[in-house]
């Protein structure tokens, strides 16, 4: 292959290898943009033959519950990233600096849950959740997303400990700051950029649970997912898009916070293809 | 230091230990994740008293190993997975090095590459559906072309026997996860060497099959293994674009679950263990490949 | 190397021995902790939120000889609320039975009905189930289930239902009991366990730019059609309530009657007419849309059917085609029709699980249903287009005239003809067998 390759050939090459991976990536995108707003869209027609919004009427009316869905999704992918910090900060935090006993089964504590699927959890502790009234409440849904969100949030951390320099915190330890102070004024700044990203992709892993919320919360806890499935199951295109776009728009919030920051750590941040 | 080794001491000291900051969170996962799955399995051998199984027995095990169900559904998800990791690993590979060089247009495409990464995959499967299906986007355009006329001279991509749709939904959600980790070698480590390389007279195909390669090949071979994994036990996308019979394991799995006939419940969470302990093995063998697990 | 190997391994499998020995210790520690079964309601006080009065019943006996009659049960419903568990697939539906069923339930009875979307009436079974192996006997998460055939049957085997509670709906006197259409779900008697809703009947819907005026009628026509047309027909896979229906109908067919089906499992007939069945369905097989190899689900065949992927679809709601044209869902050139034999027919009901919180707000509900009222509402064809499931015969001549009055969307048959063409169903028995026998004896089939 010669390195002497033409400008305009070169040019090309560039805006063709764009266009594909652009295409690819945006092409299954694109019909969730058109359906919503369509109404009788039928082969071999490529736009609808009518544009309405009848679809977002419906998604408004109460018993669509979107609004419903919208804040349960939201309440309990919060409640997740807040326990997750909770506990997840401090455990990450000696995890990827402190020598243990034992860190070698801790490590695995930590990853079996990222890869061990949810449904086979859920399955097993479903049980147990209706005996102790977990089931069917939010805490309870809560507490089934926390298994692999947990684990995630550690997960990063880990990595952002793990590149962060105790030096500071011991140099103004020395200089007689309290416990929390060096937290608040040194290991906090510090951290923020990863903690911001393990908070969103942690957030994402909530926000994303489809099958053990069905389980878990046994149709009383009611998330966008949850709308979603039997709109795509019963392929209703222009609900099920309309739900898509809605949900989609936090994963795009965070992209477009993340993007920058993800090219440099991609492994941990990609999510292990979790979301 | 005088007083040192008081009880006192001694208290202060085990509480200072770091074991207590891990504490919370490892005793979250060992009753949920790890009670979860002792719980599981315990049903999946008929032995539950709190719910009234008490005859332990592997009955469950039995059943699903001389069903030919089974047998094909394991072999339907083993199939996927494994296709969809490979064409995921090979279009990432393709695609990171056409994106390693440094100039906008790149800038953008990577920003854009990453779209995929946190869809989720309830989306992903609708979108891929809309696009693939036989009257779908696809089959529109080329209908607009002339390519075709009606809608079954499209492929069959979705409720297919070769779950091609499956396939292509799991390969748009992977490529960017494996892309950024071959990315992140090339534009990092494989940089200085590839320069070092070019230094030396090498020529592009040289740089590629000896020093490109080499760098990248364990990051991506536990990235595979790690991908696998994962869409092993993934369950969404087969299910809302698969064929009914025999269905991917976890979906077999969900429907025995839910099946009326208590009898499938001990079944169900047998075929979840068996599920768990290949994509554990898995994990196994990533964590051998990448010694450092963070 | 193989040394390595070897230590790698022994390593490997002492850890994953540990860690099942944790997880065992884990979950029998977590079992030990509950070794009495629940007599009252356990952590309702968050668990059940929405269903408010958990905590009232934990202490009032609910069952249905608790109410001397309709006034208590009105009493005893009055600002409760009802956790009604149906289908959510329908935006249609869904609008109907909040405007239509829960505005007016709010108003005059001061009930709160809340819709829960579930995906399929077995996730409802199965809650049930779960309830009650869990020892959840009171407070439970349901309150009404939108119900029939294999469903109930499998909650009325196990004692799992509410009831029987329908002679205390005042509005029951209008129904006709002595039907046996009515009286006998899939064979299974009602015996008072559930309330009807609305009749279905099945039929099928077809383009009639593609097929044209005169769809085939019989199925010796369809067999005929489908073999002209290769890729143009299909069926959803048994166990899905209409394809099972279509096979039903085979067998029926292949009988030439449909009084030895009624009663029940026939093992001499079976092994007879059933050969017959399968050798139809083979024989159509490799005309079907994709060769027969797969089938697809129910509302992914409609939307084949809309693209004009297929000719043919089917339903057991004969005003789901008006509905979707009305909804875009299908191009208005859909029609529906019946065989010439005729098409079986059945009736949806509401029942009651037996640890409802809520049972006597739920009878309330099921009574609005049989309400004249409601469903002359709910047979107009901008709204569900259903069949009654009350007797016009046991109205007033006025709510008569109104049920007379109302129009059929475009697409849906007379009632006179879905009427005269309907066929009862068969016992809930035959159904798993001839479910389990297709999968065989077609979709596995070389």
């Amino acid at each position: 292959m010669s390195r002497r390759v033409s400008r305009p050939v070169r040019m090309t090459r560039r805006v063709l290898v764009g266009a594909l991976i652009g295409g690819a990536v945006l092409l299954p995108l694109l019909p969730l943009l058109i359906w919503p707003f369509a109404h009788g869209w039928f082969f071999p027609d490529l736009l609808p033959q009518t544009w309405t919004l009848r679809t977002w009427r419906y998604l408004i009316s109460p018993s669509a519950r979107i609004g419903e869905a919208l804040f349960n999704s939201l309440a309990i992918a919060a409640s997740v990233v807040s326990l997750a910090a909770l506990v997840g900060l401090p455990a990450a935090r000696v995890l990827a600096r402190a020598h243990l006993r034992g860190k070698s089964l801790i490590e695995w504590l930590f990853l079996a849950p990222l890869i061990v699927p949810g449904l086979v959890v859920a399955m097993g502790i479903h049980i147990l959740f209706i005996r102790y009234g977990l089931a069917d409440t939010h805490i309870g849904v809560i507490l089934v997303h926390l298994i692999p969100a947990l684990p995630y949030f550690v997960l990063i951390m880990g990595s952002v400990f793990a590149n962060y320099s105790i030096e500071l915190e011991e140099t103004a330890r020395t200089l007689g700051a309290g416990a929390l102070r060096v937290f608040w004024h040194i290991t906090l700044p510090a951290i923020a950029p990863g903690l911001t990203v393990a908070a969103l992709f942690t957030f994402l892993v909530s926000w994303s649970q489809y099958i053990t919320t069905v389980l878990i919360g046994g149709g009383k806890v009611i998330t966008l997912p949850m709308l979603l499935f039997p709109f795509i199951s019963a392929a209703n295109h222009p609900q099920a898009a309309a739900v898509s776009l809605i949900f989609l728009a936090p994963a795009f919030v965070v992209l477009a916070f993340t993007a920058r920051v993800l090219a440099g750590r991609p492994a941990v941040l990609g999510g292990l293809g979790r979301i | 230091m005088k007083g040192s080794h008081s009880p006192r001491a001694a208290l202060l000291r085990a509480l200072r230990s770091p074991y207590w900051w891990l504490a919370p969170a490892v005793l979250l996962l060992l009753i949920l994740f790890v009670g979860g799955l002792g719980v599981g399995f315990a049903q999946s051998l008929n032995y539950f008293p709190l719910i009234g199984l008490n005859s332990p027995s592997l009955r469950a095990y039995t059943a699903i190993l001389t069903d030919r169900g089974f047998w094909a559904a394991l072999g339907l998800t083993l199939y996927i997975a494994l296709t969809s990791t490979v064409a995921a690993t090979a279009l990432a590979l393709g695609t990171a090095v056409a994106l390693r060089a440094n100039h906008r247009l790149n800038r953008w495409l990577t920003f854009i590459y990453q779209i995929p990464l946190p869809v989720p995959h309830l989306v992903a499967a609708a979108g891929i559906a809309m696009l693939l299906t036989q009257s779908g986007l696809a089959a529109r355009v080329l209908y607009a072309t002339g390519a075709l006329e009606r809608p079954d001279q499209f492929p069959a991509l979705i409720f297919d026997r070769a779950h091609v749709g499956v396939i292509l939904a799991y390969t748009w959600k992977e490529v960017p996860f494996i892309g950024l980790v071959i990315l992140a070698v090339l534009k990092g480590v494989g940089q200085e060497y590839e320069e070092i390389a070019q230094t030396l007279g090498a020529s592009a195909w040289q740089r590629f099959r000896y020093v490109l390669l080499p760098l990248l090949v364990p990051g991506i071979v536990a990235t595979t293994v790690i991908v696998f994994a994962f869409l092993f036990g993934s369950f969404e996308i087969p299910l809302l674009l698969g064929q009914r019979y025999p269905g991917t394991l976890p979906v077999a799995a969900w429907r025995a679950y839910i099946d009326p006939d208590l009898a499938r419940r001990p079944e169900a969470m047998a075929m979840g263990m068996i599920v768990t302990v290949i994509v554990v093995a898995l994990l196994a063998v990533y964590r051998r490949l990448v010694r450092r697990a963070w | 190397m193989v040394k390595h190997l070897g230590e790698w391994c022994r390593r490997t499998v002492r850890r994953g021995l540990s860690m099942a020995i944790f997880g065992v210790l884990v979950s029998v520690l977590l079992g030990a902790c509950a070794t009495a079964p629940i007599s009252a309601p356990t952590g309702n006080a968050d668990s059940n939120a929405d269903s408010n009065s958990a905590d009232a019943t934990a202490a009032v006996d609910t069952s249905v000889s608790a109410y001397a009659d309709w006034d208590a049960v009105l009493a005893a419903a009055d600002g409760a609320t009802v956790n009604w568990f149906m289908w959510g697939g329908s935006d249609v539906i869904n609008t109907h039975v909040d405007l239509r069923v829960g505005a007016p339930l709010l108003a005059d009875y001061n009930i709160t009905l809340n819709r829960v979307p579930i995906e399929n009436t077995a996730d409802a079974v199965n809650r049930v189930l779960n309830e009650k192996a869990a020892g959840r006997e009171q407070g439970g998460a349901i309150d009404l289930i939108w119900i029939n055939g294999e469903n109930f049957h499998t909650l009325k085997q196990a004692d799992l239902l509410y009831g029987p509670f329908t002679e205390l709906l005042p509005n029951s006197a209008l129904v006709d009991w002595e039907d046996p259409a009515v009286a006998f779900d899939f064979g299974v008697a009602v015996d008072g366990y559930e309330s009807p809703w609305a009749s279905f009947q099945f039929v099928m819907e077809y383009n009639a730019d593609a097929v044209g005026d005169a769809p085939p009628q019989t199925w010796e026509d369809l067999r005929a059609w489908i073999l002209a047309n290769p890729g143009r027909f299909t069926y959803p896979a048994p166990p899905n309530h209409v394809g099972s229906a279509f096979v039903r109908q085979l067998f029926y067919w292949a009988a030439g009657d449909v009084t030895p089906f009624l009663g029940p499992f026939d093992e001499a007939l079976y092994a007879e007419v059933a050969p017959q069945v399968w050798a139809y369905l083979n024989e159509i097989k490799p005309a079907l849309w994709r060769e027969g190899q797969t089938y697809p689900e129910l509302a992914v065949m409609a939307d084949l059917l809309a693209n004009g992927e297929i000719d043919f679809a089917m339903e057991y709601d004969a005003a789901r085609a008006s509905n979707y044209i009305n909804q875009g869902l299908y191009p208005p050139t859909i029609r529906t029709y019946v065989f010439t034999t005729g098409t079986v027919a059945n009736v949806s009901y509401v029942a009651i699980p037996f640890n409802a919180a809520n049972p006597a707000a739920a009878m309330v509900v099921a009574n609005y249903l049989l309400s004249p009222d409601y469903q002359a509402t709910m047979s107009r064809p901008d709204e569900l287009g259903w069949m009654v499931a009350i007797d016009p015969a046991r109205l007033s001549a006025e709510e008569q005239a109104v049920l007379e009055a109302v129009a059929q969307g475009p697409a849906t048959l007379a009632p006179q003809t879905l009427r005269d063409a309907a066929l009862p169903e068969l016992a809930a028995e035959w159904v798993a067998i001839m479910n389990a026998d297709w999968e065989e004896n077609v979709l596995t089939a070389p």
